[in-house]
């Protein structure tokens, strides 16, 4: 007969295929093609006397290029199929996450490109981007937030009669959790968790003081492994502090009451440091007149660690710190000011009072400033650190922080925000209402 | 999907009420799936609106019009009932094995076609219905099945529906992952698992049926039938599959209830009717068969459940009971050596919380009661050979029950060695019975025994000397007997000597041991003296020989020496002696210890019998008075030899008293020495043996007044090692108050010896006397080191 047992022709939207099923078994039991091949449905044998093709009622060409992915694991779209369609046809063969992982490669900051632009319909400044853990993201704008998943459709808008948004945080692919504003008089705001895919709200998280449910602004966000979620609030009364929850349960489990004289429940940036089994708060110009940075130690109830430049000398760069990430390998907390001069606390020593080690190699922009500058961010993953800066985003390598790349696209005005997730990168531009998608290169074909 | 739109008569009609409209639908699919579109917008812009718009009245008046394609696609009502139907019918073929017909291909295409036109919820419903109907019917026929039949039924349709599920799921794939997910619904295979369980397992005439036929199996072969294990598992396997709750409530909870009960009552039986071991034996058949029954056809996780009820109900209920059972318990086994017995008692009691502590106490209490009786019994403690053996005996045989019985188990052995230790400190008398022990052993009872076995008794002995808290009255006595051996040169081997010493020195550190290695080098120097001593005097060779060894005093248990008056040949050779010897060292003093000396002396009897005779000095002293005259009275032999009361009384018995070594005949013939005896040479002394050892009188054991006199000497060393001790102890702290001092110093000497309180307090009481502390002058308790 000259066709091996192996083989397998079908016929899909009248084309003829031939692969083999040991390709097709690529595809996995949770796929068309694993149930179709599975015995109990007694597909007619190869060898039997009138070979038939097996029908698929497909688009061809869409099958085409989903058999080259099985075949090879890359993915290469000619330019006459639409995305869309691919997907949805990825979709029916249960071949979707095979796409999404070879569309692009794992993360490395120094091999991105520029994958798309994504043109947004929300009006105003952009509050911040996330990257969700599969490839999605979602934009706050206002008090609405915009989710796209990682085909980059956008799903139905999580739209709140909050006051403004202030952050958002991925809980899983599914489930964003959102911090807003309360609004004078109303007992909203605070912080609640919802679909990402319908919008809806599944949760509101509340909290207790002294046994009493009081309505509170939810602030910065940040989640630790072991499922809780940290945010900076400030309630009615003057309860300003650190709420904890858990996210099984959705209980408050604990909360840090900032003391006197020292800030938390303003914080913009908490960033949990699972070596340490702490919290890192960050309270920053120009919300405060101060900076304050501090480790939290919630086992204890314990402030471990502080920073503060009250009282350092106003020098004549105006060295304010704008944005603050802490790096366990080294030890150390990066600061950026507003000329993304890099500067470095050592957290081995306590206090440190004005000990930034400021590096002053990385000044770069300090000539030109463009009309309408945003304050500069930071990022790190995986050994890579990234800030923001105007228009561009710089990468950092190796133990000394040496500049290897830098991303910029030509238009869209300065990055007010961005962020690293699901092998992504996404940066939010404030002058157009637009965001860049930063992915890997594939490897190299050798 | 394109679509044309021919317009005719466009500008030219004129009637008003006349306006045709045609159109295709060019497309291959869905074609009768469109509604027709009504005519309704009066725009004559060819580009269609794509938003709905409303119902305008004045159409009439528009002559050319351009119908719009209503956007708003209706598909078929009748669709998703079509579609739905090939789905159900497959179901149905599905269920009743007559899937071999169907195409896969068409019947995932259908289901995501629902899907994809928004009948998700249509499709999920329906699959849940047509599934529920069949299961209801399946449940009819198993509840239908008799006797036996009822669990294969069961199983066979379980398996049947399983398939069926995998194939169901397989269709409804594409709704499973979007439909399901963004609903958040529950997914087709676990939601066929929740009908199979609510629909069959819990159909209330399966439920108690299925559950009392698995018990009932279970119970018959418990005992003894033979059961299809295979079909055991596959349902057992169901529950699990089902969900870890549904086997915990509808299986392992009623099990584990009956379980309880059978092995409550069947307990009960076994320990009215069997003795412990064999109760034991069948607890712990009762365990293997239960955890063997786990491994066939239970969930892993039911063995720690299970295992459990079987200790409580066969070992934890009754084990009180078991322990102290008559001529059959643990002491009993422990008495008769029932090794096997005890091994299998400690691995079911150590199952139980404090099994073993029961186990443990009783074996303790048993131990003291024993040891007690063995060192308190004024017979056994006769001969302190026979007691340090028995005491070996015993801790040999419950090292051998720990070590094969109890698995070597540290806190038995901490058990054993604190029982020892109890037992043995109840006699005063441990230490020198033991120091005597090693004394026999090293005097003869090693003699043929290989080093090894000289270190094995020695390292046993170094046990028993762990136990005593006196270990310093031990080394008292272990000095004397040393000495004695030494000076009679009757120790057998010097290597094993040495060993011992290796051994208490590593026990109890340098300090104790020094003097016994000083009186060893005693020993070879003395050798050496003698030598040089001959070497200066040649003129010696003819005559009386003596030997002397000089003991550095402080290293021997030397009693204050005795003065006696030697005979004058020997007197003038100890003069000789005395002054090589102050010769050679000078600053030293000698003073003869004749109460340690032995002598060799030859003598002539009446008819001619020549005897060597050896004596000790004090013998020899007496000895030597006949040869001057015939007939001595006691008074004169006191007299003349200055030999102290007793030491001569002894003497003089063991020269006339003993039975065919009596060289003296004393008048009147008694056994006991009295002052106005009389004595004169035995002319007729006969012996087969050329040479006589004539022995003193000398109980092995100690006197009364002799073991007062040790114990004096002993609590007088005492006294400044606790001295030391509290000094030490002050230096490095400088102030402390009385109890801690009490406490510490306790603790620093318990190596050597248990220090009494009362004598710590006079100590520091002398010790401030003596202005080495001081009491705090505010507070009374207080003391302050002065430096």
């Amino acid at each position: 007969m000259g066709l091996s047992k192996d083989r397998i022709r079908f016929n899909v939207g009248g084309r003829i295929f031939e692969t083999t099923s040991t390709t097709l078994a690529n595809a996995g039991r949770g796929s068309f093609f694993g149930a179709l091949f599975d015995e109990n449905w007694n597909l007619s044998q190869p060898g039997d006397e009138e070979e038939e093709d097996l029908f698929i009622d497909r688009n061809p060409d869409c099958f085409a290029v989903l058999l080259d992915l099985l075949r090879t694991g890359d993915l290469n779209i000619p330019p006459n199929i639409p995305e869309r369609l691919l997907h949805k046809e990825a979709m029916f063969y249960g071949l979707i996450d095979h796409l999404r992982t070879a569309k692009w490669g794992p993360f490395d900051g120094n091999r991105l490109r520029l994958s798309r632009s994504v043109t947004g319909i929300a009006p105003g400044d952009g509050t911040a981007i996330r990257a969700g853990p599969d490839g999605g993201c979602c934009v706050a704008h206002g008090s609405v937030v915009h989710v796209f998943d990682w085909m980059l459709e956008e799903h139905p808008t999580i739209n709140l009669d909050y006051q403004r948004v202030n952050d958002v945080g991925w809980i899983n692919s599914g489930n964003i959790v959102l911090s807003a504003c309360e609004r004078l008089g109303r007992g909203d705001g605070g912080m609640g968790l919802f679909s990402s895919s319908s919008g809806e709200l599944r949760y509101k998280f509340q909290v207790s003081h002294d046994n009493q449910v009081k309505s509170y602004s939810a602030g910065a966000l940040s989640f630790s492994p072991d499922s809780k979620i940290f945010t900076s609030c400030k309630g009615r009364s003057n309860e300003y502090g650190i709420g904890v929850w858990d996210q099984i349960t959705g209980k408050q489990v604990d909360f840090f009451y900032e003391s006197p004289g020292w800030s938390l429940g303003d914080a913009d940036k908490l960033q949990w440091l699972n070596g340490k089994n702490c919290l890192l708060v960050a309270t920053l110009f120009p919300r405060k007149d101060n900076c304050y940075i501090s480790l939290l130690d919630f086992r204890d109830k314990n402030m471990v660690w502080s920073w503060s430049d009250i009282g350092s000398p106003a020098t004549a760069d105006e060295k304010r710190v704008r944005d603050a990430i802490a790096m366990e390998e080294s030890n150390s907390i990066c600061v950026v000011n507003e000329f993304e001069d890099l500067g470095f606390i050592d957290l081995r020593m306590d206090g440190g009072g004005s000990s930034v080690r400021w590096s002053s190699r990385s000044r770069l922009m300090k000539s030109k400033m463009p009309d309408e500058p945003c304050y500069p961010k930071l990022a790190l993953h995986e050994g890579q650190l990234f800030s923001s800066m105007n228009d561009s985003i710089s990468v950092f390598c190796g133990s000394d922080w040496v500049l290897t790349s830098r991303l910029k696209r030509s238009y869209g005005g300065s990055i007010c925000d961005f962020s690293i997730g699901g092998d992504r990168l996404f940066a939010l531009h404030s002058e157009e209402n637009v965001f860049d998608v930063w992915e890997t290169l594939p490897p190299p074909v050798i | 999907m394109e679509q044309k739109i021919l317009v005719r008569d466009q500008e030219s009609s004129s009637s008003p009420s006349s306006s045709f409209f045609f159109f295709y639908l060019c497309s291959s699919t869905f074609k009768n799936l469109f509604t027709e579109a009504k005519n309704t917008i009066p725009n004559p812009n060819p580009i269609i609106p794509l938003s709905p718009v409303s119902k305008m009245s004045n159409q009439k008046k528009r002559n050319f019009q351009i119908e719009a394609f209503k956007h708003r696609v209706v598909v078929d009502p009748k669709y998703a009932d079509k579609t739905w139907q090939i789905l159900e019918r497959a179901i149905h073929q599905i269920y009743n094995q007559d899937a071999s017909g169907l195409s896969f291909e068409e019947l995932y295409r259908n289901a995501y076609n629902m899907v994809l036109h928004k009948f998700g919820e249509k499709l999920y419903s329906g699959f849940i219905a047509t599934m529920t109907a069949h299961l209801k019917e399946k449940s009819k026929l198993i509840e239908a099945a008799q006797g036996g039949s009822f669990l294969e039924e069961l199983n066979k349709k379980w398996n049947e529906h399983n398939k069926a599920l995998e194939m169901i799921r397989d269709i409804l794939m594409y709704m499973d992952r979007t439909y399901i997910e963004s609903t958040k619904k529950t997914h087709v295979h676990p939601m066929g698992l929740n009908l199979w369980r609510d629909n069959v397992v819990h159909f209330p005439k399966i439920h108690t049926r299925l559950l009392n036929t698995l018990l009932d199996l279970v119970q018959k072969e418990r005992t003894g039938e033979v059961i299809d294990r295979g079909l055991m598992r596959n349902v057992i396997k169901m529950f699990m599959d089902l969900g870890e709750s549904v086997y915990q409530e509808d299986f392992e909870k009623p099990f584990l209830e009956a379980s309880s009960e059978f092995y409550k009552v069947e307990s009960q039986e076994f320990i009215e009717s069997c003795d412990c071991g064999d109760y034991l034996k069948k607890a712990e058949k009762r365990l293997t068969e239960e955890i063997d029954r786990v491994a066939h056809y239970l969930d892993p996780k039911s063995e720690e459940k299970i295992t459990s009820v079987v200790e409580k109900e066969m070992i934890a209920n009754h084990m009180q009971r078991l322990v102290h059972m008559e001529n059959s318990g643990l002491v009993n086994m422990l008495l008769n050596d029932k090794y096997e017995d005890l091994g299998r008692m400690y691995n079911l009691f150590r199952r139980v919380t404090n099994g073993l502590l029961t186990v443990r106490d009783v074996m303790t209490s048993h131990l003291r009661e024993m040891g007690k009786q063995l060192v308190t019994d004024p017979e056994k403690s006769k001969d302190p050979v026979e007691y340090v053996q028995r005491l070996l005996d015993e801790r040999d045989k419950y090292d051998k029950v720990i070590n094969t019985a109890f698995g070597n188990d540290k806190t038995f052995q901490n058990a054993l060695n604190s029982s020892f230790e109890y037992f043995i400190n109840l006699n005063a008398r441990s230490p020198e019975f033991i120091s005597l022990f090693v004394d026999d052993k090293l005097r003869k009872g090693l003699k043929g025994i290989t080093d090894v076995d000289v270190e094995v008794i020695l390292d046993k002995v170094m046990m028993l000397f762990r136990y005593l808290q006196e270990k310093d009255v031990f080394e008292k006595y272990y000095k004397q007997h040393l000495a004695k051996r030494l000076l009679s040169g009757k120790t057998v081997s010097d290597d094993a000597e040495r060993s011992l010493i290796v051994k208490l020195k590593t026990e109890c550190g340098y300090q104790f041991t020094s003097k016994l290695e000083g009186m060893f080098t005693d020993m070879k120097t003395s050798e050496d003296t003698m030598r040089g001593f001959y070497g200066s005097h040649p003129e010696l060779s003819e005559g009386p020989t003596l030997i002397v060894q000089v003991l550095t005093t402080g290293s021997w248990p030397t009693q204050p020496a005795v003065p006696c008056n030697l005979p004058a040949e020997v007197s003038v050779l100890c003069e000789k002696f005395r002054s090589y010897y102050l010769g050679t060292h000078t600053g030293r003093r000698l003073s003869w210890q004749t109460n340690m000396g032995t002598a060799d002396i030859k003598a002539v009897f009446g008819k001619g019998q020549k005897h060597e005779l050896n004596v000790s000095t004090f013998q020899m002293c007496v000895l030597m008075l006949f040869n001057n005259s015939d007939r001595l009275s006691y008074k004169e032999i006191e007299q003349a030899t200055e030999i102290p009361a007793p030491d001569l009384k002894r003497c003089l018995q063991s020269l006339a008293c003993v039975k065919g070594k009596n060289v003296i005949k004393k008048e009147p013939m008694s056994k006991d020495i009295g002052e106005e005896d009389s004595f004169f040479v035995n002319d007729k002394f006969t012996s087969k043996f050329y040479k006589v050892k004539i022995g003193t009188v000398v109980a092995q054991k100690e006197t009364e007044p002799e073991k007062q006199e040790t114990r004096q000497r002993v609590e007088e060393d005492r006294k400044p090692q606790i001295e030391a001790a509290i000094v030490r102890i002050m230096k490095s702290r400088k102030i402390l108050d009385h109890n801690n001092i009490i406490a510490e110093v306790t603790k620093q000497l318990q190596p050597r010896f248990l220090a009494n309180p009362t004598e710590i307090k006079k100590r520091i009481e002398s010790l401030i006397e003596r202005d080495f502390l001081e009491r705090d002058s505010t507070d009374r308790k207080l003391y302050r080191y002065l430096a």
